[in-house]
């Protein structure tokens, strides 16, 4: 049944600039698929694709070859739709919007009348502690906050899928782990799914239900790591055994990954030597 | 606490100018300069207080020439810019050529316009006037429109925007500084191109007129206070245009210096 996928790639390959010296394979032969309510995360090396692979999802970028199906529909109908939100390595809030009304703007162009879209955008802002800055501008606000805005701007029509590409980066140690927790909590209270870039190993690991490891360019999928850490996380979690034996997996898996391409590296190099 | 920033940047430009003002009084006086050559300040002073109906009236004729052609080319400039926008050859034709156009005085069409209207007509100068400022604005505010930040985009792509959402969301708001620094430099440049333009022909009633009528011998003070009234009349229009500018940028946070390059 389809309507239990949020999202199918299927066979996806992606080169940008095809024909051009500029010419980047950026992803080749992926197949993925995300149940619904689940927690998928993108690991790998910087350039792997990851983002690429996202922005396919959302519909930002056109595959090259392969599908993609989000809730069970192709992807351009399920953004014309607004079947998911989206939050970015960087904020990119509007500096002429106050906070709230950049919580607002998805509510906006989804046509919500104004009183429903200010009570909906400041419930989003207590989620991210912001409440009392809901009246001030972004550029007033410091990185990490204009990230929770963000955060919050993606999660304000309820989207039942999440994209979300290094949305904590930017973020404290603590803030962080606090932010972590509660994207855990809406997503288990609202059976969101979630697509997750990070480049954090015990990230990928507390969040997800599965780790998707990539390999350098050009991006494969080399490993699907499934977390089993039990139904509800919690801050025990981070000192259990099983979490630290997942972070130890998934390392191992990265470095096989990278180990991969250097021996291919010596093999191309040996074949055009002789 | 303001009051004395504005004491300690306002104080030395007014006691230089001050300063400036004696040397030359004293320089005109010691040395026993001609009035041809050049006037004392103090006469200056003398010809405003006995011009001061024609001077003022000069100043009208030449900042209403300048407000008009201003607003009109503020006008066309932001109507063309959204044109532009949304068809993209024609942006391509068309920019390149009003980057050229800003960088030579294309005032001196002003002859050609003398030719087109009556002798006593405004329009030549207003019509200078206006092409000046559209241009200016034209080029600011379609770059504006078209700078947009690409994360800003994608986030509208994403919510299904429809491209009038586009526009009112991200596009508009995004030139309305652009918009702003183009009036900054457009302001002066009215003036200046209203009263030049007077330099050229036709009626003779503006401040142009009025500097160069009076430039010779005797009447060479009144020819400075026409050229006070010049100054005045410039300085007025790039002070509203400058604070207007600095208003903007401060609620966008973008400091009064201004974001857009
Ligand atoms: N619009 C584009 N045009 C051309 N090449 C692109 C484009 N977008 C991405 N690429 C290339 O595709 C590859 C993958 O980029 P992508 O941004 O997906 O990597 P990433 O895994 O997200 O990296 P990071 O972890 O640093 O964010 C890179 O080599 C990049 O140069
Ligand atoms: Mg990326």
């Amino acid at each position: 049944m389809s309507e239990h996928r949020a999202v199918v790639v299927d066979g996806v390959s992606k080169v940008f600039n095809r024909g051009t010296p500029r010419q980047v394979e950026a992803l080749v032969d992926i197949d993925l698929t995300v149940g619904g309510g689940e927690f998928v995360s993108l690991i790998g090396p910087s350039g792997c694709g990851k983002s690429t692979l996202l922005r396919l999802v959302a519909n930002l970028i056109e595959p090259s070859t392969g599908e993609v199906l989000v809730a069970g529909k192709d992807a351009p109908r399920a953004r014309l739709d607004q079947e998911y939100g989206m939050a970015f390595q960087q904020a990119g809030l509007f500096d002429w919007r106050s906070v709230a009304r950049n919580v607002e703007l998805p509510l906006e162009l989804k046509g919500w009348d104004g009183s429903r879209r200010r009570r909906r955008a400041l419930e989003m802002l207590q989620l991210v502690k912001l409440t009392d800055f809901a009246d001030h501008k972004p550029w007033q606000l410091s990185g990490g906050m204009q990230q929770r805005v963000a955060i919050a701007r993606a999660l304000a029509a309820h989207p039942r899928l999440l994209l979300m590409d290094e949305p904590f980066g930017a973020l404290d140690e603590m803030t962080r782990e606090h932010m972590q927790a509660e994207l855990l909590r809406i997503c288990a209270e609202t059976e969101t799914s979630v697509v997750f870039v990070t480049h954090s190993i015990p990230e990928a690991v507390y969040l997800s239900d599965r780790v998707v490891v990539m390999s350098p360019r050009p991006g494969r999928i080399t490993e699907i790591i499934d977390v089993d850490l039990g139904p509800s996380r919690t801050v025990e979690t981070r000192e259990d055994a099983s979490y630290f034996k997942k972070i130890t997996e998934v390392r191992e898996a990265l470095r096989a990954g990278e180990d991969d391409r250097e021996t291919e590296a010596v093999v191309a190099e040996e074949r055009s030597s002789r | 606490m303001t009051r004395r920033r504005l004491l300690t940047s306002l104080g030395p430009p007014i006691v230089f100018g001050l300063a400036f003002l004696g040397l030359w009084e004293a320089v005109v006086r010691g040395f026993d300069l001609k009035p041809y050559f050049l006037s004392a300040p103090s006469k200056i002073v003398e010809a405003i207080g006995d011009n001061v109906d024609n001077v003022w009236d000069a100043t009208v004729v030449s900042g209403t020439n300048a407000l008009v052609g201003l607003v009109i080319g503020t006008l066309l400039g932001v109507a063309v810019s959204f044109a532009l926008m949304r068809f993209r050859v024609l942006d391509d034709l068309v920019t390149p050529l009003a980057v050229a156009l800003n960088a030579i005085p294309i005032f001196v069409l002003v002859t050609v316009f003398n030719n087109m209207f009556a002798i006593t007509s405004e329009v030549p100068r207003r019509l200078m006037v206006t092409i000046v400022v559209y241009f200016i604005v034209l080029v600011n505010v379609a770059k504006g429109l078209r700078q947009v930040q690409p994360t800003h985009l994608e986030l509208l792509r994403s919510y299904a925007a429809s491209p009038t959402a586009v526009l009112s969301k991200a596009r508009i708001p995004n030139a309305v500084p652009y918009l702003f620094t183009a009036l900054r430099i457009a302001a002066p440049a009215a003036v200046i191109t209203a009263f030049v333009a007077e330099y050229f022909g036709g009626s003779q009633n503006g401040l142009g007129y009025g500097i160069t009528s009076n430039s010779a011998g005797s009447k060479n003070a009144v020819a400075w206070a026409y050229v006070v009234g010049a100054c005045t009349l410039g300085l007025v229009f790039f002070l509203i245009a400058v604070s207007l500018e600095s208003y903007i940028n401060t609620r966008r946070g973008l400091g009064p210096g201004g974001g857009t390059t």
